[in-house]
């Protein structure tokens, strides 16, 4: 074996802020320390050895606490390697440069493979234990705001809609645990034509939509739809997902401002309606068949809102980026394949 | 030896200074290193559904205390991981609690208010004294022995004063929080302690409403003629100009809150170093405004073009040109400090303080 290297160093021992010039040596598997006034010896393996922090002095830590400060890095590489010192994984990963792109990858995939099926499977799984209270003290909250700022009141008729409500609730939901729906109409103002469910079963429904629907059945389709959303808890799902989402950005750009944290967590949003559109198509062709409809009256009913939506576009009027029935294409045609 | 090795070290400032003579604290980290830790802390976070967070925030201390040194020393962290996870876990719990009962149960929810309002404080000074005891230099530990009854003087009662007063008491407020962590804190034996009166707080904050009222004018007198004329293209130029009435006061309002923000904390900054003492020595702080508006701004910027990935860098930048703008007049031998005698018995009891203390700050 030839000459153990020598590693200068600082030695403190814990008691005062003396610091003691000292060489630092390894013999046979025991560290010595000499310098003025410092003689001690310990077994390498009992001593600590700080993780290489680029040029952050590394720290050799003995049982009580005294310790070595080395800021000569290439020493110290040179005694360790000698002594088959080697430092975790994950330490060595930090500063080399191929395993530190791999890493940023592998954020970026992990948060999308996350976001994209994780989530919404845990979403899923957790929201039937929420309970209906939740629910109900939410659309509570959103309905009032909908109602103050968005919405007003149906200039319907009242028997027409006590018609209309009491045929959607003779219809019988045939599967699942059953949330209690009831029908809500409403002038949609700047909305237009639309519908949307809220997680406690309150499904509104615009007179615009009323109007633009060749008939009652279309009405039930669209009505459909949404007891597809509230029977699949959609809403709460959402909710759920957005707060993961919103709860993850705030830790990760959580140094520059919450305002930031706030954009992508809503356009992130609008991209988990589609799935779930599916789905409440899905549940409403199953609804409409089991009380002896088509589901053709929902892809039907979505033709004509699309032609609706073109038509206000063109006209320059306002198109609105929170569409919550996008991507209606799509849809149409995987209305019209369902055996 | 090596002969590197050996300059290095005579490069280190002498710690047997002349009294008086100023000891710049020196900040070694840089953007590139920092980012391989901090992307294979977040890695490992996402993997663990953020259980290795606490592992991650002990690294980048370790980290940036370590890149800083004094007199040729570095600083150092030792807070253990299981604390730190405990204290997070109770704040998500909190923080769950209180948002849930406030949303769905208004009454449920102002005694959850109420609780964690006479919580809050108690926590708070366990979390001051993790931080302090879990941070050295030289070996030495620092500590903090602040009272509870302080901490609720200056995290409750004067929050409320402040409330109550409209924020008019509120620089009293910063001046009493202020003096409660410095006069309290301790590197091992030797005493920190905190000169500053309430006044040049008040200066500091009515300074700030000024000049973001001041910004707010000039700006508003530049854009409103600049968007009269835009508009005034008639309705054909409707869309365009909608997007620039939102974008350009936002992107104002934006610029002056950041710099306002870089005002404040530069200024609070010198304020509370410039007045605060460690036994004999004294600390001189010297942070620019226009300079840390400028880093912040540029950084704000990188950040929001790279999708956070500058986040690291940006980190480093301000606590280089933080730290390097304090230094420590010293007045005598920085050598002479010793351990105190909580030293051994909190060495000793190490276990018991990890059980009750708690890290809350995220």
């Amino acid at each position: 074996m030839s000459a153990a290297p020598e590693v200068p160093a600082h030695y403190h021992d814990g008691r005062s802020a003396r610091r003691f010039e000292v060489t630092l040596q390894v013999e046979d598997g025991v560290a010595h320390v000499t310098g003025e006034g410092v003689q001690r010896s310990a077994p390498l393996a009992s001593l600590r050895i700080s993780e290489p922090m680029g040029a952050a002095p590394r720290l050799i830590t003995f049982a009580d606490g005294a310790f070595c400060e080395v800021r000569d890095h290439a020493a110290l590489a040179r005694l360790l390697a000698a002594t088959g010192h080697r430092d975790r994984a994950h330490v060595r990963w930090q500063f080399a440069p191929r395993a530190v792109a791999l890493a940023v990858i592998g954020v970026a995939l992990l948060a999308l493979g996350i976001w994209r099926f994780a989530l919404p499977l845990a979403a899923q799984w957790v929201a039937p234990s929420i309970p209906e209270a939740v629910g109900q003290e939410l659309s509570a909250q959103v309905l009032e705001v909908l109602d103050a700022h968005l919405l007003g009141p149906s200039a319907l008729p009242e028997p027409r809609t006590r018609d209309l409500a009491a045929r959607f609730a003779a219809m019988p939901a045939s599967e699942g645990a059953q949330i209690p729906h009831r029908v809500l109409f409403r002038d949609g103002r700047r909305l237009g034509a639309n519908a949307f469910a809220l997680p406690d079963g309150s499904i509104v429904v615009t007179d615009q939509l009323l109007a633009l629907a060749a008939d009652d059945d279309q009405v039930m389709a669209v009505l459909g739809h949404e007891l597809g959303h509230v029977q699949e808890r959609h809403g709460l799902r959402l909710v759920l997902q957005g707060s993961m989402v919103a709860l993850f950005m705030t830790w990760y750009v959580g140094d520059v401002s919450t305002l930031l944290a706030a954009a992508p967590t809503v356009l992130i949003q609008a991209r988990y309606s589609r799935d779930m559109e599916r789905e409440a198509d899905a549940w409403a062709a199953r609804w409409l068949r089991a009380n002896g409809l088509s589901p053709l009256l929902l892809s039907g009913m979505l033709e004509r809102l699309e032609a609706a939506h073109r038509r206000a576009a063109s006209e320059g009027g306002e198109t609105g980026y929170l569409d919550s029935h996008p991507a209606s294409g799509d849809r149409i045609r995987a209305l019209r394949e369902i055996p | 030896m090596s002969a590197a090795a050996s300059s290095d070290l005579e490069q280190a400032p002498a710690d047997s200074v002349a009294a008086g003579e100023p000891l710049p604290l020196s900040f070694t980290g840089r953007g590139a290193e920092y980012f391989g830790i901090w992307i294979v802390n977040l890695l490992l976070t996402v993997l663990t559904l953020g259980i290795y967070s606490a592992w991650a925030k002990v690294r980048r201390l370790q980290y940036f205390y370590r890149n800083t040194s004094l007199a040729g020393s570095a600083f150092d962290y030792h807070g253990s991981p299981v604390a730190i996870l405990k204290g997070r876990l109770l704040a998500l719990a909190l923080l769950v609690l209180y948002n849930v009962s406030t949303q769905f149960a208004p009454l449920f929810g102002a005694v959850v208010f109420l609780a964690l309002a006479a919580v809050f404080p108690w926590l708070l000074v366990r979390s001051l004294r993790f931080r302090a005891w879990n941070t050295s230099w030289r070996g030495l530990r620092f500590g903090f022995d602040g009272t509870d009854a302080g901490g609720y003087r200056v995290f409750l009662l004067w929050p409320l004063l402040t409330a109550i007063s409209f924020y008019l008491l509120g620089p009293f407020w910063h001046q009493r929080m202020a003096a409660y962590q410095r006069n309290h804190a301790r590197l091992g034996a030797t005493r920190f302690s905190f000169h500053g009166e309430v006044g040049p707080f008040y200066g500091i904050y009515i300074a700030a409403g000024l000049i973001f009222l001041g910004v707010l004018v000039v700006s508003g007198m530049v854009a409103v003629p600049v968007l009269r004329g835009l508009a005034g293209d008639g309705e054909g130029a409707f869309r365009a100009t909608l997007g620039q009435m939102t974008v350009l006061p936002l992107a104002v309002l934006g610029l002056a809150m950041l710099f306002v923000w870089s005002f404040v904390s530069a200024r609070l900054q010198n304020l509370m170093w410039n007045h605060t003492r460690l036994g004999e020595h004294r600390f001189e702080s010297r942070v620019r405004p226009l300079r840390l508006f400028a880093i912040i701004g540029t950084n704000f910027l990188a950040i929001v073009l790279t999708l956070g990935l500058f986040q690291p860098f940006a980190a480093v930048r301000v606590a280089r040109y933080r730290l390097e703008s304090v230094r420590v007049i010293a007045a005598g031998s920085l050598e002479e400090f010793t351990a105190g005698a909580q030293q051994a018995v909190a060495a000793t009891g190490e276990e018991a303080a990890e059980m009750f203390d708690v890290d809350l700050t995220l």
